[in-house]
């Protein structure tokens, strides 16, 4: 007979991991996002599955100070492919949203800040609508609604970076951070 | 006479009694109408209730529904990894092919052995929409699934309890805007109602993603109502010019021309003041009112869209028919124009975009951008579907206020 066994490792009962920072920008942020929505699946199917391509188009990011583009393609409730391209990638894209580095990151250290529930004024919306600091367009303009038709799910997946660091252009290497307190709150 | 014809014909006419919160008369005169009617089908239904009833009588059985000649049987759908959509159904030709015309205007489903009964059957008077071009979009059956999946509950979705305080000043142009999407959005929820009804089921696909933006609409409706109500404001001003563009849309004579100044025109710049709403919502509950209600105001434009170019793409005489949306879109943005330039709808846009009435100038500017960009994504649709009105849009492109 078996002794008695002990109850399963949950989340809460585990030592916290401490947290890798993830270099931005890379194709290795954008998977560690979509690495979280895997991860909270349930709550994902909830707010309904997301079927579309986002480009991200970062005026001044790349190391020469030129354009850094990137693709996120979402299946379901999974991101299924993140990948560096190039000018005139866009036709694969349904949307781009474009901006500078300083943008994303006041964006992305708001939603930090705040536990993962950015502000009213550093939302994906609230950023694009006027057109600055954030622009949004796609070659299609059906395809460019999925920005809106699925805005909430984009918003969320965003958010996501609040549970992990970024090291962004020019911070050292350094230590990663200690593990969160528990799972980000949601805008 | 048969027997079971007969006991038809001695049926009691049982009435109701008239009662003054109806009109006692009409309900006797349509059931005497609707008793006659049926009646007089009985040549044809009435023998079916004989075969059923005399085989019944025999201890006999047909079993002729275990014959599947005339079916496609054998036929296996595949789910796709999301499950069994809508598409993966539509994928066997023989479920999935839409007429371009149907003269099914029953109830039997298309790619079932419907042939053999085709003289036995009813015809639906009201099933008059029996036309795939005006219905028909290539996004309707993701646009389903994808509403199906993106449903959400106003009740218990929207973080009430974190509604704050704001001025009294911002709290009316909160409650007017609300106000405002309430009206518009009865529309945009009877709209597809009218014409579900008169749609022949063959087209089911249309019908069922219609029923979702009529859900969409009604709990758009359903929410805005609350909002006026949750932050101790109210109801505010309804206003006569929405409601001749609310007419129009609703009167218009077909559906693609309904769908083009619904869902692509008026749905469109009800999408532009839901991204605007949440852009400048002063609390976390207006932000996820907007943003909810913008993903499902986009699915019903982008059907719109869709739909649109089909109809032109299937037309015999696109010169005609392009001719006949011109003639139609003329005086549609018109209304739709009096609806947008309704100081109901802008001045309150203006005060939330400003901080107060006393910042209304500024707000007027926010407005002016907003206005841009209605109608430049307004355009933008329709060159999509291949409608160009660059040249001829009634709707002045820039924000006609002399600041």
């Amino acid at each position: 007979m078996m002794g008695p066994v002990a109850d399963p490792i949950t989340p809460s009962d585990a030592a916290p991991a401490p947290v890798a920072r993830v270099a931005f920008p890379s194709v290795q942020w954008f998977e560690a996002l979509g690495q979280r929505m895997h991860d909270q699946r349930d709550h994902f199917a909830k707010i309904g599955d997301m079927d579309c391509t986002m480009q991200l188009t970062l005026y001044d990011a790349s190391p020469a100070g030129q354009p850094w583009r990137c693709q996120v393609e979402f299946e379901g409730t999974d991101v299924v492919d993140v990948r560096e391209v190039g000018e005139g990638d866009e036709e694969r894209a349904d949307f781009v949203i474009e901006t500078d580095l300083d943008t994303w990151r006041e964006m992305v250290d708001n939603i930090v800040a705040n536990g993962g529930r950015p502000d009213l004024d550093h939302t994906l919306n609230r950023l694009s609508l006027p057109g600055v600091p954030i622009r949004l367009w796609g070659v299609d303009p059906v395809r460019r609604d999925a920005y809106y038709r699925f805005n909430q799910s984009l918003q969320h997946y965003v958010n996501n970076a609040a549970a992990f660091g970024t090291r962004w252009p020019g911070d050292a290497d350094e230590a990663p951070l200690p593990a969160p307190d528990g799972p980000a709150a949601r805008a | 006479m048969t027997a079971t014809e007969n006991r038809v014909k001695d049926l009691p006419i049982i009435l109701p009694e008239p009662s003054e919160a109806t009109s006692g008369e009409q309900v006797e005169q349509a059931t005497e109408e609707w008793v006659e009617k049926f009646r007089g089908y009985y040549d044809q239904w009435g023998t079916l209730l004989q075969q059923n009833l005399d085989r019944l009588s025999r201890g006999s059985y047909s079993l002729h529904w275990l014959d599947t000649e005339h079916t496609h049987w054998g036929t296996r759908v595949q789910p796709s990894s999301r499950g069994l959509t809508a598409a993966d159904i539509d994928r066997p030709k023989v479920y999935g092919t839409l007429p371009e015309h149907t003269e099914w205007r029953n109830f039997a489903p298309r790619g079932s052995a419907r042939d053999l009964y085709k003289d036995a059957m009813p015809v639906i008077e009201g099933y008059d929409v029996l036309d795939k071009s005006h219905l028909w979009a290539d996004n309707v059956n993701t646009l389903y699934e994808e509403a199906k999946v993106r449903q959400w509950n106003s009740t218990t979705d929207i973080p009430w309890s974190e509604l704050e305080p704001v001025s009294e000043e911002l709290e009316k142009a909160a409650c007017q805007l609300s106000t405002f999407l309430t009206e518009v959005e009865f529309v945009a929820g009877d709209f597809p109602s009218r014409w579900v009804w008169r749609t022949a089921p063959d087209f089911f696909e249309v019908n069922n993603f219609l029923t979702t933006q009529m859900v969409d609409e009604a709990r758009h409706m359903e929410v805005f109502r609350k909002r006026a109500m949750a932050g101790a404001g109210g109801l505010m001003h309804p206003s006569p010019a929405f409601e001749w563009a609310l007419k129009a849309i609703l009167e218009s004579p077909t559906h693609s021309q309904g769908t083009f100044l619904l869902n692509v025109l008026g749905e469109g710049l009800v999408l532009s003041i839901f991204r605007a709403g949440e852009f400048l919502s002063k609390t976390h509950v207006d932000k996820e009112i907007f943003r909810l209600c913008m993903q499902d105001e986009a699915r019903h434009v982008s059907y719109g869209t869709l739909e649109f170019k089909a109809y032109l793409d299937a037309a015999a005489d696109r010169e005609r028919a392009l001719a006949d949306m011109h003639r139609f879109a003329d005086i549609g943005e018109q209304t739709i124009l009096t609806a947008l330039s309704e100081p109901a709808l802008l001045e309150s846009v203006a005060v939330l975009m400003g901080g107060s009435v006393a910042e209304i100038d500024e707000g007027m500017e926010g407005v002016g951008f907003l206005w841009s960009t209605i109608v430049e994504e307004y355009l933008q649709r329709c060159d999509r579907a291949g409608f160009s009105r660059r040249d001829r849009c009634t709707i002045p492109l820039e924000f006609p206020w002399a600041a």
